[in-house]
């Protein structure tokens, strides 16, 4: 599928399209911080799925993409300790407060209601594309 | 026998004057009352140990009062009758005739004080079982006022299998409605240790009222600093033990694992849960990763599982926010009027905030006790 | 990331008003920065013989990682957050939008109070030299605190006679753990020394090893959750200490700031302190006044951590009803994780109070100037 074959969509939901890095350039597990928007965008690859997050926390505005990537924990009533983490690599954590989104959905399992904005990416041609 | 009772000291903890003055439509709406905590006592150590067996009649156990923290002048007021030689709280018809003819009371919640926190489990829990007994037998089974009055079993939370069987032996009583434990302990209630007695309450169906337990026992100091040199910084922040309490029982996923547990805070101090709770749920969003076995927002925990004794010192001094107040945080579905009787601070429905609306008088007086403790009332008992 | 220098260190001639002091920045020293500065014979014979390890308890998120801090505050030297005074200005000054800054180093508490007093001497010295008096505060911006070990009240009376008069020396700064509260006579020398020289007093969690923990009465919490939320009752029990052992009767004049123990608290806490000064003012003659006219002739408290319900609005009529303006001061705690920023927390401040809050309570307090050099670039947050 290419670009102009998109079909149309929502005026609301309109982006620009950003090629934003080549396949490869991202390893994965880590991340590429690209100047969209205000605060810049940042482009995460998890196990090879594409991730694109805005780097602005919802809380207080700290710059979410400078935090740590981690997973959730659940409890794990045979792990010692009674908890193992699960997802690992799949939440973005905020190196101000420690809030945690994760990637692909914005979300917490915390608090879904908390969700914040995340962008749609594809691979195409060996470019990685954030539509946002 | 003669009865003492002062009215000079009317009003001790909230002046008259101060309540007359607010003119509160609500205070015109009849409601049954039902008073969710009078303190009860034997009529002295020579009843107390005609209560106990051997080999605990003949050991050494501290009386009802406080070393360092009982009140100046007395740790009960004057208004509460006595009989000459009697502990105040200790008589059936006194306490019936004070609560249901003059103060306009339908049911009261029974709640025995004992001797302090006692290093000797066996003994603490023998002193538990006879509060316990003398409980059912003077007041919830014989006297003009049973069936006026409900009752706590008290349980020993340092010998967990004795509670269960104090649990085992009351809980089918038709008036015992709650369990009764200490605001001090060794360890927070959301340690498992604890988690038997929760899971019986469970199965019971009874709340646990939490009640700082009087008398001379192994407690810590009563402040994080320390003692306090005077008593109303001990009495100030006493009752605020229950928020160490709450908060760890949130963290620890009491209520997420026990989803019938009631708790009753029963010394009051519900004005403070809406700060700290607020506290709690912004510190818990980052904080929830490390109790996954309380996955929950922390203020969801409270509907269903926390209420409040009203303490006659509780609600803000401005008729013009009381309702506001109470509604935030839901408090108007946790705070149940209580009288602490006989207590110095005792008071009766007129201590409640002026300002309130009528719903939530109504719920404050009556229906939240009502449905906390399945007390049908509908109608004021004649 | 490499701070480079770049900007003109010439302040330009014209006055701009300050808009934000910022009550709470927290800087550490660089590695070997510290021990030169510690009086003998402590130096030699205790702090150059001793290793210190991580005394961590209760631990903030991914603690492992980050220390509890901003992690976009580690500088690239490898060094810690707030040990490098051009990033910490950067931050604070330049992108948060602070326009003066009181820097608040932790100078631990110890079981030896001569230790800890000796820690504060070095503190003070080495604050005066890398932050206050020479390069490091090339902008004027910072101000420091006179640290004070308060378990050695003559030790800190001498340290604040040290510093007294001192230009950039904006408070005293204490922990709020020793034990017992503040209202024993014994402290007294300390509140005697800040008000011989008008000196504000600054009173900030020290959150110490184990021993050094505020001292729950009913059992420790599990989790840095739990323990945080609840900490603040150790302020909430100080300020009934303050009150009720009439310490503000005794230095009329003296003024404290309870910083990062959060605030929503208090509102409850003087309605509840009222009310038991109404019913047993008798037990405390040396009260004169309402303990809540005390606590706005006396207490502030630092604005981080803000703290919040679901509905914001409840946030807003809160700092209304407490009258937030008399009490409040901005701090947003850099670098630490709890960090609020100054354009956050102006959000939540009703716009009546703002300028109280955000710099004229700071101004009055510290006696700071009402405007400053501008610094080009500076973010102005209001």
């Amino acid at each position: 599928m290419t670009v102009e074959s998109q079909p149309p969509r929502p005026r609301l939901a309109a982006g620009r399209e950003h090629v934003v890095a080549k396949v490869g350039e991202i390893e994965p597990g880590d991340h590429k911080l690209v100047p969209i928007g205000r605060h810049g965008v940042g482009v995460y690859n998890v196990d090879g799925t594409y991730y694109a997050i805005a780097n602005y926390c919802p809380h207080e505005g700290g710059p979410l993409c400078s935090g740590r990537l981690g997973g959730r924990s659940v409890t794990d009533e045979r792990a010692p300790g009674g908890a193992s983490l699960v997802e690992d690599g799949q939440y973005i954590y905020c190196p101000w407060h420690q809030w945690g989104f994760e990637l692909a959905s914005g979300t917490t399992a915390v608090k879904p209601e908390w969700t914040i904005r995340t962008y749609p990416v594809r691979v195409e041609n060996d470019e990685v594309i954030v539509t946002a | 026998m003669p009865v003492s009772r002062s009215r000079e000291a009317a009003g001790r903890a909230h002046s008259e004057e101060e309540t007359d003055q607010v003119s509160d439509p609500a205070e015109d709406v009849s409601t049954p009352v039902i008073d969710s905590s009078v303190h009860v006592f034997f009529r002295s150590n020579a009843d107390f140990r005609d209560h106990l067996r051997e080999p605990f009649r003949s050991r050494g156990i501290p009386d009802y009062e406080m070393q360092y923290y009982g009140a100046p002048d007395g740790e009960y007021s004057p208004l509460a009758g006595t009989r000459d030689g009697e502990h105040p709280g200790s008589d059936p018809d006194l306490v019936g005739e004070e609560l249901f003819e003059e103060r306009g009371v339908d049911i009261a919640v029974l709640h025995p004080m004992t001797r302090g926190n006692l290093p000797d489990r066996h003994l603490n829990s023998a002193v538990y079982a006879a509060h316990n007994q003398m409980l059912a037998e003077r007041w919830l089974d014989s006297g003009t006022y049973a069936e006026r009055y409900r009752g706590t079993v008290r349980v020993n939370v340092e010998d967990v299998d004795g509670a269960l069987k104090e649990i085992e032996r009351w809980h089918d009583h038709p008036r015992m409605v709650q369990l009764g434990v200490p605001l001090q302990t060794r360890d927070l209630y959301g340690h498992p240790r604890y988690e038997p007695i929760w899971k019986a309450a469970c199965e019971t169906g009874m709340p646990v009222a939490v009640h700082v337990e009087v008398g001379s026992g192994v407690d810590m100091a009563p402040t994080p600093s320390g003692h306090a040199r005077t008593y109303p910084q001990y009495f100030g922040f006493m009752a605020l033990n229950y928020l160490y309490h709450l908060m760890n029982m949130i963290a620890e996923g009491v209520f997420e694992k026990y989803d019938g547990l009631k708790v009753v805070w029963a010394d009051g101090g519900a004005d403070l849960v809406t700060p700290f709770i607020w506290r709690m749920d912004t510190f818990g969003r980052p904080h929830l990763e490390q109790t996954p076995w309380a996955p929950r927002i922390p203020s969801d925990y409270l509907p269903g599982h926390v209420s409040f004794v009203h303490n006659s010192i509780d609600g803000p001094p401005d008729p013009g926010i009381a309702a506001e107040w109470l509604a935030m945080t839901g408090k108007e579905d946790m705070v149940m009027y209580g009288s602490s009787y006989p207590h110095w601070h005792m008071g009766g429905a007129d201590t409640l905030p002026g300002g309130l609306t009528a719903r939530q008088r109504e719920k404050v007086l009556w229906r939240n006790a009502a449905q906390l403790y399945g007390i049908d009332v509908a109608a004021p008992v004649a | 990331m490499t701070v480079t220098q770049i900007h003109e260190r010439v302040p330009a001639p014209a006055l701009v008003p300050v808009r934000v002091v910022d009550n709470d920045v927290h800087p550490v020293p660089k590695n070997g920065q510290f021990l030169d500065h510690i009086p003998e014979p402590y130096r030699s014979r205790y702090f150059m013989r001793q290793r210190f390890g991580e005394t961590i308890t209760y631990d903030a998120p991914d603690y492992d990682e980050a220390k509890a801090m901003r992690m976009d505050a580690f500088p690239a030297d490898g060094g810690f957050p707030g040990s490098d005074p051009e990033m910490a200005f950067q931050h604070v000054i330049m992108e948060a939008g602070c326009d003066i800054a009181i820097l608040e180093p932790g100078s631990p508490e110890d079981i030896r109070p001569e230790i800890a007093t000796a820690r504060a001497i070095a503190t003070n010295n080495w604050l005066d030299a890398q932050w206050l008096s020479g390069q490091g505060n090339w902008h004027g911006r910072w101000r420091g605190s006179i640290c004070v070990a308060i378990e050695d009240p003559e030790g800190s009376a001498r340290e604040i006679e040290r510093w007294a008069g001192h230009p950039y020396m904006g408070q005293i700064l204490l922990h709020a753990e020793p034990r017992p509260s503040w209202g024993h006579p014994k402290y007294d020398p300390v509140w005697a020394a800040a008000t011989r020289h008008d000196i504000t007093v600054a009173c900030h969690l020290g959150r110490g090893a184990f021993d050094n923990h505020p001292r729950p009465p009913v059992g420790w919490p599990s989790y840095n959750h739990d323990f945080m939320v609840t900490y603040s009752l150790l302020a909430a029990n100080q300020v009934m200490s303050l009150i009720f052992d009439g310490v503000f009767e005794r230095f009329p004049t003296l003024r404290i700031v309870l910083v990062e123990h959060a605030f929503n608290w208090i509102l409850p806490l003087m309605w509840r302190m009222d009310a038991i000064y109404a019913a047993r003012g008798g037990d405390v003659p040396h009260v004169k006044r309402k303990p809540s006219e005390y606590v706005y002739d006396h207490i502030f408290f630092s604005t981080q951590p803000l703290d919040y319900p679901e509905d914001k609005l409840e946030l807003t009529r809160s700092l209304e009803l407490m009258r937030a303006d008399k009490l409040l001061l901005f701090s947003s705690d850099y670098p630490h994780w709890t960090y609020d920023d100054p354009t956050w927390v102006l959000k939540h401040i009703p716009e009546d109070m703002r300028d109280a809050i955000m710099f004229k309570n700071g101004i009055e307090l510290y006696k700071l100037p009402e405007s400053v050099p501008p610094i080009e670039g500076q973010r102005r947050v209001f």
